[in-house]
């Protein structure tokens, strides 16, 4: 399979998504053999079902926000190798003395945010912010202490007052956060 | 191998005889007050006679003391000596016949005795640093503990005792380890713990072995020079070596607690100290192994063997650790009817933990380190927040005595004559520590970094080789070696004691101000916001899904998987209420909700009245946390809440009427109470009861109802006393009134019926107590649900339950009822015909309840369930009263002094408090009700009424003619909760109507004016009268809120000249003042606020752990 998916990925491919992604060659062939694995029926797009096949991600409480984070480019509801590299090169650690362009801190955040805001309005309001305590919390909490825990969440981070969470208050409540490094993984060579 | 096995086994802290403790405890007991104890001690054959007579008492290692070696000579007592053992053998039939009425017996208490003095004057001396400010500051406490132990040490010496050796090495791993290494398993980070596990273990693991080897290595190569003047065989530098290479846990915290750096360097350092024990101890032991073999004999099998053994100490001791922890996990499971021994199971089960470890010849440390990590998610999902108030402190406590006692006696065991000073091996030895691991640190930590997202810096490398710091762990392990294997052990000794101090007092002091130069991240102690909760954990599983796309098993991968186990297999059958995924998001809410409530409570406490009943306690710290999130990032509450309570006592005492302020505070209270906090209620119980704590901490308040019975049938009067004594001792904060709570159902006890309901009702409460924890375990919301019937009894004769208006109805029908009334109005009112009198009795509820029973029930407001119990009024109370008795009513609960005396004789006669009033923690804000209980007897305090009444009319008249900018938004708050308020009378009084329509309605009002008639409209026979009153409460809110303004601003300005001008109309305000309070407290509705509490309880009852951090900061 490996061999296979490096035969596939031409030099000029991979330049390019160096260029853009900043991963190195050996990790676009890496991941590369990845996207193929899960690419079951040869297409070279990775369908929702695809991500959902993969056993862990299945059951993971947010696998749908994350599956669905990959599509936010796609307009066939398919994912090129080019738009999963895009969207993973926001996790790649930060390197001070590199460029970080799809990682900074702000890419990061970014990201984090709009999996939150489904309506992409730029806010994440108190349903979108309970629909995803839902999905973290599960079934053993009751609606009502969902609720509170989710307003309490919107006022403390809400400063203008207009019971959503803009973007820039997401920063702000995330200030002293370390999402340099909660949102990083290391990649493997 | 086997040979090696039995070496280990044989060697590992072997048993040694007590003696040497003994000896050292008996000759500080010598050096402290030889005169005193060398008269009392007593001849070793009294000892045998002592021990033969008593077999089972003899304290075991007490038993005949051999010869002391520094017995103090003094002639004086060896004749005692002889004398008494003569007597003893001699006299013996004689002794039988004569009964001795007071003896000196030391020598049987005197193990524990100088156990117990050496821990007291090792604490005092902690004191005395800890008063010595310019001390603690430039030295860590290490240092000056070792330092008195010189002292001690010295003196010892000084009396001859010179073989005082405190500090055995079994009494170190026995009993000073442990306690150490168990508090820091249990507070450890975990998450943080694991994120670094690997850096951790590559530093404790190959960085240990790596330096055991250098420092051996180069300390023999030197050895070969000659330059040591002695042999140094390989083995024993490898043995040295294994000994002094280990980073010390107790040094390391003891330092790094103090110094506060980032927590990933905190963690990679104390973790490293942590798990190289498991090194430490494979390394020491086959190293010792092998010299006792001899060198010539040794194969390389050996070397596997111990490489092997490594693998056992290491994963033995922590299964063994774990599998303890779960055990604890699952004990506290089952200890929801003991709650007194739960704190035990926790030191006990882990100090097990270490001790099988070590029977087994595992890493003790290891196993207590793990058991401790294991079993803290279980357990604090099980036990009360009381024990773990109680585990946390004692851990802590015991932690910290028994660091100072190790530092100390490392001070003492330095002074004596066995020392080998050899300068050249003693200066080696700590340039070598210091330089290899230097180098370790940077050789790992270049190898960590290629794994690692975090990259340790250079400065960060720095200072995890200079925290790399040596300590009793190592001198407890030189001791052990064996002299007559080992000939070098006293070099040994004293070269480790040099190390010790060179790491504990030249680094342990320079890494403070290093810290500072190097700028080090050092660490923010704070707690997650909700935000960072929930997006962190957002993040988590994020990171867990990208990880399974791009098919990495990294971390979060790993976390992703335990948690998904844990939260199947593990919690439910550890835990005794589940709670589902995601506990800290819960926990953290419900900590975040209580620290609201808090705040809201010390800053807003006048400005609460504004609140009704019918808004919920979320959009209450909505309003609250939308200013504060808004208003000011930083503010410190606690300055500007002491202003405002002070200013608020001198009102209360001024009134002495249960002004707004007390209403709304008691209605705060009950609020945290039941809803957010659960405030550390003091249940005093009528029979002391050893085995069990009475843990009421779900927010129900049903035991204080036996007490409370009783003490009422048995005596009234005495807490007369006891108020006007608080009244007097002080305005302020710490009165206490510790059985106020019990008041409800006390004052059921109504006239007509009084013994009848007493008997009957205390027998009910006694089933009561019983019944009451299973409710109370399962969740608040059903007593809360139980409330609402109850609640309404209260005044079942009107429809509105506390309605103000339906209380001035009461009140115009019972013209008799006044001898108070008159009282009260004559302070107050200069024209106690008009409406006044009645304001105050609706603002003092206990006076109503006269009039209660005197009313025909009406029925058509009855709650359902107690419809079907009205036959007649008899009937009716009985069953009422049993209900009540179930639960004490809502408004029993809110409002304290609501509830009724039975009696019903005086306002006076209001006597008992809540148990909260009593809380220092509560009170910390000088809580009014404290000052209005206490200043009810002497309500004339002269400056206090200069002051209230400046602001009194400053804010009557402002509404006219004082614009004042402030007041603005002062008013528009006035003007809400006045809406809201509205909205809860009006419901009462028109109850067929719709909440929402009411709520619109109410919010839909301009001003104060609109609100007036609205007032009117719900007081019908007394509307005339109490339409001033409304109109006062607009500007006394208003007038209320900006005193937090003022606060806030600071601006003292503004309050002067508002002050002038109202003292000016001092009298009239003074009245507007009274009413004004007076309607300030009307009451709650209920029901919707039970849905809230009901719900806020619910999630209370679902995070067990939180708020461990509020009750004890």
């Amino acid at each position: 399979m490996g061999n296979k998916s490096s035969l596939l990925l031409r030099e000029e491919e991979i330049a390019q998504i160096q260029e853009e992604t900043g991963f190195t060659p050996n990790q676009i062939e890496r991941l590369y053999s990845r996207f193929t694995a899960l690419d079951k029926n040869d297409c070279g797009t990775l369908s929702r079902e695809d991500f959902l096949r993969i056993p862990e991600l299945a059951i993971n409480p947010l696998s749908e926000r994350i599956v669905h984070s990959f599509f936010a480019e796609s307009h066939d509801d398919r994912v090129n190798f080019l738009q999963f590299m895009r969207v993973l090169s926001h996790f790649r650690p930060i390197r001070k003395n590199r460029e970080n362009r799809l990682n900074s801190r702000d890419e990061k955040l970014r990201f984090a945010f709009s999996m939150y805001d489904l309506d992409n309005d730029g806010k994440i309001s108190r349903d979108e912010l309970l629909a995803i305590l839902h999905m973290m919390v599960g079934v053993n909490i009751s609606e009502e202490q969902l609720t509170s825990i989710a307003e309490r969440t919107i006022i403390e981070a809400d400063t203008n007052n207009d019971q959503m969470i803009s973007f820039e208050e997401f920063c702000r409540a995330l200030e002293r956060t370390d999402v340099e490094q909660k949102m990083s993984i290391r990649f493997l060579n | 191998m086997t040979s090696l096995k039995h070496g280990v086994n044989l060697s590992r802290r072997a048993c040694r005889p007590y003696i040497k403790f003994l000896a050292a405890a008996a000759f500080l007991a010598v050096a402290v007050a030889s005169p005193i104890e060398s008269t009392t001690k007593q001849s070793p054959s009294i000892t045998v006679d002592g021990i033969s007579t008593y077999p089972g008492l003899g304290f075991g290692p007490m038993g005949p003391v051999a010869p002391m070696p520094g017995e103090p000579p003094g002639t004086q007592l060896r004749q005692q000596q002889e004398t008494t053992t003569e007597t003893t053998t001699t006299a013996k039939p004689k002794k039988e016949r004569t009964f001795v009425i007071a003896a000196v017996e030391f020598h049987r208490v005197e193990t524990p005795f100088l156990i117990g003095v050496w821990i007291f004057f090792a604490s005092l001396a902690k004191i005395g640093f800890h008063m010595a400010p310019k001390l603690s500051k430039m030295f860590p406490e290490s240092c000056l503990l070792i330092f008195v132990g010189v002292l001690i040490g010295a003196l010892l010496l000084s009396t001859h005792s010179v073989h005082v050796q405190p500090l055995t090495p079994d009494t170190f791993f026995l009993y000073m380890l442990p306690p150490i290494i168990l508090d820091a398993g249990y507070f450890m980070p975990n998450r943080l713990f694991f994120d670094h596990l690997g850096t951790i273990l590559l530093f404790a693991v190959v960085g240990t072995v790596f330096n055991t080897l250098t420092i051996g290595a180069s300390l023999w190569a030197c050895g070969q020079t000659g330059m040591f003047g002695c042999t140094t065989p390989l083995l024993d530098m490898l043995l040295f070596g294994a000994l002094i290479s280990a980073v010390d846990p107790v040094a390391v915290l003891a330092v790094f607690e103090e110094i506060h750096v980032d927590e990933v360097l905190y963690i990679v350092v104390f973790g490293e100290s942590l798990l190289n024990d498991a090194v430490t101890v494979v390394l020491y032991h086959m190293f010792e192994a092998y010299t006792e073999m001899g060198a010539s004999r040794l194969m390389y099998t050996d070397f596997l063997a111990g490489f092997a053994s490594f693998l056992v100490v290491a994963l033995g001791g922590t299964c063994i650790g774990v599998i303890w922890g779960f055990g604890t996990g699952l004990v506290t499971r089952f200890t929801n009817e003991v709650r007194v021994i739960e704190p035990i199971f926790i030191f006990v089960m882990a100090y097990l933990a270490y001790l099988n470890a070590e029977m087994f010849h595992m890493s003790g440390i290891l196993a207590i380190t793990f058991c401790g990590i294991t079993m803290k998610n279980y357990v604090e999902g099980n036990i009360s927040h009381k024990s773990h108030t109680t585990i946390k402190y004692t851990m802590k406590m015991l932690s910290s005595s028994s660091e100072t006692i190790i530092f100390m006696f490392l001070g003492v065991a330095t002074v004596n004559n066995n020392h080998d000073w050899n300068t050249w091996f003693v200066l080696l030895t700590i340039v070598f520590c210091s330089v290899f691991r230097i180098i370790g640190v940077y050789i790992f930590s270049a190898v960590a970094n290629k794994f690692r997202l975090h990259k340790l810096n250079t400065v960060e490398k720095f200072v995890m080789s200079y925290g790399g710091l040596r300590g009793a762990v190592a001198f407890a392990l030189v001791l052990l070696i064996d002299p007559e294997v080992v000939k070098l052990q006293p070099m040994f000794v004293t070269t480790t004691i040099a190390v010790i101090y060179f790491t504990v007092f030249i680094q342990g002091i320079t890494i403070k101000p290093l810290v500072k130069i190097l700028n080090v991240k050092t660490a923010e102690k704070r707690k997650p916001t909700m935000n960072e909760r929930i997006h962190e954990r957002f993040m988590d599983h994020l990171m867990a899904g990208i990880e399974d796309i791009s098919g990495k098993h990294g971390n979060h991968h790993m976390r992703d998987k335990f948690k998904r186990f844990d939260n199947k297999f593990i919690r439910p059958f550890l835990l005794r209420n589940y709670q589902g995924a995601e506990p800290k998001i819960l926990e953290t809410y419900s900590k975040l909700a209580m620290r609201d409530a808090i705040e809201y409570m010390q800053r807003n406490a006048s400005t609460i009245g504004n609140i009704s009943g019918a808004e919920s306690m979320s959009a209450i710290f909505k309003n609250y946390t939308n200013s504060n999130f808004n208003g000011r990032k930083c503010f410190s509450p606690s300055f500007t809440q002491l202003d405002s309570s002070t200013w608020n006592i001198d009102m209360q005492e001024l009134e002495y009427n249960p002004s707004k302020k007390d209403l709304t505070d008691a209605r705060i209270h009950h609020l945290l109470a039941e809803e957010l906090c659960k405030p550390y209620r003091r249940h005093r119980r009528l029979s002391y009861s050893r085995h069990a704590v009475n843990d009421r901490d779900l927010g129900t308040q049903v035991n204080y109802k036996t007490h409370m019975n009783i003490r009422r049938l048995v005596g009234d009067r005495k807490h007369h006393h006891k108020r006007s004594k608080r009244g007097k001792q002080d305005g302020k904060n710490h009165v206490t009134f510790p059985e106020f709570q019990q008041n409800g159902s006390a004052k059921q006890f109504t006239h007509g019926k009084k013994k009848y309901y007493r008997l009957d009702y205390i027998d009910e409460v006694l089933q009561e107590d019983e019944e009451q924890p299973r409710r109370e375990n399962d969740d608040g919301g059903i007593t809360f649900t139980a409330k609402s019937p109850g609640y309404d009894e209260v005044s079942p004769t009107s429809s509105h339950k506390e309605n103000s208006s339906s209380l001035l109805n009461q009140l115009a029908n019972l013209p008799g009822f006044n001898p108070l009334k008159a009282r009260i109005v004559k302070q107050y009112a200069k024209t106690p015909e008009e409406i006044l009198p009645t304001a105050v009795e609706k603002s003092l509820p206990w006076r109503r309840d006269r009039s209660t029973y005197n009313f025909v029930p009406n029925e058509d407001i009855l709650e359902e369930d107690e419809r079907r119990m009205s036959d007649d009024n008899d009937t009716y109370m009985t069953v009422a009263e049993q209900a009540r008795v179930a639960t004490p009513t809502a408004t029993e609960t809110m409002l304290p002094w609501k509830r009724e005396e039975a009696e019903g004789t005086t306002a006076l006669k209001q006597s008992e408090f809540p148990s909260w009033a009593s809380n220092k923690e509560y009170l910390a804000y000088s809580s009014p009700s404290a000052t209005f209980l206490g200043g009810i007897e002497k309500p004339k305090h002269p400056k206090s009424i200069i002051g209230l009444f400046r602001r009194e009319s400053s804010s009557s008249t402002q509404a006219a003619d004082l614009p004042i900018a402030s007041d603005s938004e002062g008013k528009a708050d006035s003007i809400k909760g006045d809406s809201s308020s509205m909205k809860g009378e009006s419901l009462y009084s028109q109850p067929k109507q719709g909440p929402s329509l009411l709520s619109k309605r109410s919010t839909s009002l301009g001003g104060p004016s609109v609100l007036l008639m609205e007032d009117v409209a719900h007081s019908d026979p007394l509307g005339a009268s109490s339409r001033p009153a409304s109109i006062m409460q607009g500007p006394h809110r208003g007038q209320c809120r900006r005193g937090s303004m003022l606060e806030l601003t600071g601006s003292l300005s503004r309050d002067a000249i508002t002050e002038e001008k109202c003292s000016k109309s001092l009298p009239e305000s003074e009245r507007m003042g009274v009413r004004r309070l007076a309607l300030g407290q009307q009451s709650l509705p209920r029901e919707p606020f039970n849905r809230q509490l009901t719900m806020a309880s619910n999630l209370l009852t679902s995070s067990s752990s939180d708020e461990s951090s509020d009750e004890n900061t």
